[in-house]
């Protein structure tokens, strides 16, 4: 699988009737890098990745894969290269099985066969619906829905993965499905972008935060550099607030500690580990 | 006076298997009981049950007796309902009417269906407008607000009926961190100003730690774990696909390390 | 009046009623700003006007002037003829009812049937069905963006685009009805049922001028169909 460098130079968009959504955002992402992408809604995320794969073009700035400009390749194309997972399942669910509902998408890239069906199995199961192939996408509740959207865009394997709030109105159960997702592809060398509003799954599951606030890139760096002490000033003004690990560790005074894994790491243990590991790392490797 | 359910069994029309199955709840005035469970563990239809629009709106067979203030629900009609029990749901865009130019008449709409005088119906649309905290937003384009904004005025909107219990369907999960900041604040002053009694269905169980003074877990119709607020540090809740609140995770994940959980850790969590 | 023009664009005969129609509705436009409206209006009916033109001009029947020979077929004067007033009278209709469109605020459309005792459910259905129109706009940019991003081709060749249609129908229609419960619940929840009559908090002023203006049209509209129907117009 051949996973494309991503690239953003100085992009800004403006919607005909708004205000200018995305402003002068520039981007690199490695190949098999994991982003979160967090900031209030309206903050231009969702515009912001819209771009990745050619469904909004940049009014200035340039889109790169791989070094080379995408704005002249169709969405069907990139689509190839670019899965995009879109928030409300109920704006793409149009199949009478769960089954054909996620072949859509490999289909549409030309795989057919055995090939389609070991993919249709292996996305159902990835989201735990592999018991529901046969039934009528609109016979899930709303949570299960949005996990078969998901698995539609799996189907798909593109070697990037983008997806839009997908911890939202899900249960502890379907959140750790999406956690599975997101660390399998990310283990196969997949790059995953996500939006999110979960700080927790933000801090956990990525080895990058981007804070998005009023169209621009607000802050960029790993867990534990977004989450220190010294960011909350910035956070807060993207009215958001930083996982409680991170408040607890810099009460204590131990460093950044962004997830509950670092700030155990980070006290002193029962047999005197813990201390060893520098405060400041998080631990979401 | 209190909302009461007992022996409750409901089952929607045309489905073979019960919805809900043995709940009996009280929710007196002043009181916020909060619930939670995994996905399509009978929250919504608990909210429909209470409500009185299941049966009475969406048809389907209810067992057992669900009474407000000693009626049952079956025998009022829909618009006496909802003066008596208010129904928020999740999704403010579609319980908002869409006729209206301003906010004002959006949260005026409920009040005007009752036909009540001019005088009263403006008065209450203040009365609302404030307790939610929401005055300014008054002469604003209701399909032109925010996400949290939208879900006040929809608040906004039943409060406006005078409701003695009101039923809140996860009012948050659309939302981001600050609306839902803004609606659990709302949430909690409501409470108290109004002395309405409430009954907050919720997935965030932060929230429900933040306001709730007993809390109802649900597993495949039923109360699978009930009581206070304590409820939610229960190990079992993991079982039942739920996700506890921060802080209880946090100390649960501190202990499972073999770390002593100190005061100087709780009072860091402060 | 929209009304009084829509009547006249189609019952007065020949040449007078569609052009003087669209007069009045020009110089109304030009008057309230709304010419630009009219246009995107006149492009989006430009196909068929185009295609009205054409099969008219080939193809009227009993036609005998011809303009030109062509074979077993040719174009007509009287096609010509026929063809142009059809899409004088077309134009004209089209054109009065956007202009309700563009110059009538839905609330105070809406306010005004209220006063005058039209139900509320009647009312509840005017305004969601013109609410529906942005919505189901904003739905369907959606919708189209999603199946884009599953690798539907929408900007190959023709035929490969007609296979979008079902998934694009599809979720537009199954989005609408899972909503229709939500939304019925929600307005029993807000006690639409109730009976007697809804408070009015709007009242929309209406000077007499323009109840004057109103009773002139309504007059005219009255003539104009009776003259036609005893045929003693056309």
């Amino acid at each position: 699988m051949n996973v494309p460098l991503i690239e953003l130079e100085a992009v800004s968009f403006t919607y005909p009737d708004g205000p200018t959504a995305v402003i002068d955002v520039t981007l690199r992402i490695e190949p098999g890098e994991t982003v979160v992408i967090i900031g209030q809604n309206g903050s231009g995320k969702s515009t912001l990745v819209r771009h990745l794969n050619g469904l909004l073009r940049p009014g200035s700035g340039r889109v790169l894969l791989d070094g080379h400009d995408i704005h002249s390749v169709h969405v069907a194309a990139l689509a190839a290269r670019v899965g995009l997972a879109f928030q409300n399942p109920d704006r793409q669910l149009f199949a009478g099985r769960v089954a054909s509902e996620v072949g859509f998408g490999p289909r549409n890239l030309g795989v057919r066969g055995a090939e389609l069906e070991a993919r249709v199995a292996a996305a159902l199961e990835d989201v735990g619906l592999a018991a529901e192939a046969e039934t009528n996408p609109y016979d899930l509740g709303l949570s299960r829905r949005k996990l078969l959207a998901l698995a539609s865009v799996l189907a798909m394997r593109t070697p990037v993965l983008v997806l839009d709030e997908p911890t939202t109105g899900q249960d502890a159960r379907g959140v750790a499905r999406v956690r599975a997702v997101v660390a399998s592809a990310a283990q196969e060398g997949r790059t995953v972008i996500a939006i999110s509003h979960d700080m927790r799954f933000a801090a956990e599951c990525f080895g990058r935060v981007v804070v998005m606030r009023a169209g621009k890139v607000a802050l960029d760096g790993s867990p534990a550099a977004i989450f220190a002490q010294a960011a909350w000033p910035e956070l807060r003004a993207a009215y958001l607030e930083p996982p409680l690990p991170a408040v607890v560790g810099a009460g204590l005074g131990l460093g950044s500690t962004p997830t509950a894994a670092a700030l155990v790491a980070a006290l002193p243990g029962p047999a005197g580990e813990g201390r060893g590991r520098p405060p400041g790392r998080a631990g979401n490797e | 006076m209190a909302i009461e359910l007992s022996g409750v069994r409901y089952r929607y029309a045309g489905a073979s298997a019960a919805a809900l199955s043995d709940v009996s709840l009280r929710l007196e005035p002043g009181r916020v009981v909060g619930v939670t469970g995994a996905n399509e563990s009978g929250k919504s239809t608990l909210c429909l049950v209470l409500a009185g629009l299941a049966p009475k709106v969406i048809g389907g067979r209810l067992d057992g007796s669900v009474r407000i203030d000693g009626v049952e629900t079956t025998a009022m009609r829909p618009y006496e309902l909802a003066q008596r029990c208010g129904l928020l749901f999740q999704n403010a865009a579609t319980q908002l009417s869409n006729t209206t130019a301003t906010v004002f008449e959006e949260i005026a709409f409920g009040p005007c269906n009752l036909g009540l005088a001019i005088e009263e119906v403006v008065e209450r649309v203040w009365w609302a407008l404030r307790i939610v905290g929401i005055e300014p937003l008054a002469p604003r384009d209701p399909a032109r607000l925010s996400g949290g904004q939208g879900q006040l005025v929809a608040l906004a909107s039943v409060l406006a009926l005078r409701p003695a219990y009101l039923v809140l369907d996860e009012p948050t999960s659309e939302l981001d961190p600050a609306g839902t900041t803004l609606v659990a604040e709302a949430l909690a002053g409501m409470a108290r100003e109004t002395g309405a009694g409430i009954v907050l269905v919720e997935h965030k169980t932060d929230v429900l730690a933040r306001i709730a003074d007993e809390v109802l877990v649900l597993e495949n119709g039923a109360v699978a774990l009930s009581g206070s607020a304590a409820v939610l540090a229960d190990p079992r809740l993991a079982e039942l696909g739920v996700e506890p609140p921060a802080r209880v995770l946090l100390e649960g994940e501190v202990r499972a390390a073999g770390i002593e959980w100190t005061p100087r850790l709780a009072e860091a969590l402060a | 009046m929209a009304a009084l023009e829509v009547v006249a664009a189609f019952a007065l005969p020949g040449w007078v009623g569609p052009l003087i129609v669209l007069a009045a509705v020009l110089t109304t436009a030009a008057a309230a700003r709304r010419l630009r409206g009219l246009a995107t209006i006149s492009l989006a009916a430009s196909p068929l006007v185009g295609s009205i033109l054409l099969v008219n001009l080939f193809l009227l029947p009993g036609a005998a002037d011809p303009i030109a020979r062509l074979g077993p077929i040719g174009p007509t004067w009287s096609g010509l003829w026929f063809g142009l007033q059809t899409v004088a009278r077309l134009m004209a209709f089209s054109l009065a009812i956007g202009l309700v469109y563009l110059t009538t605020a839905v609330d105070d459309l809406l306010a005004d049937l209220a006063r005058r005792g039209v139900g509320r459910r009647a009312i509840f259905v005017v305004g969601a069905a013109v609410q529906m129109v942005p919505s189901t706009i904003g739905r369907a940019g959606e919708i189209v963006d999603a199946q884009r991003s599953r690798g539907m081709d929408t900007e190959g060749p023709i035929w490969r685009r007609a296979r979008g249609v079902l998934p694009l129908a599809g979720p537009v229609v199954f989005g609408a009805l899972t909503e229709v419960e939500e939304r019925t619940m929600a307005l029993e929840a807000r006690a639409f049922s109730a009976p007697g009559r809804q408070t009015l908090l709007r009242v929309p002023a209406d000077p007499a001028s323009h109840r004057v203006t109103r009773w002139a049209a309504i007059l005219a509209i009255a003539v104009i169909v009776l003259a036609r129907a005893s045929g003693r117009l056309g």
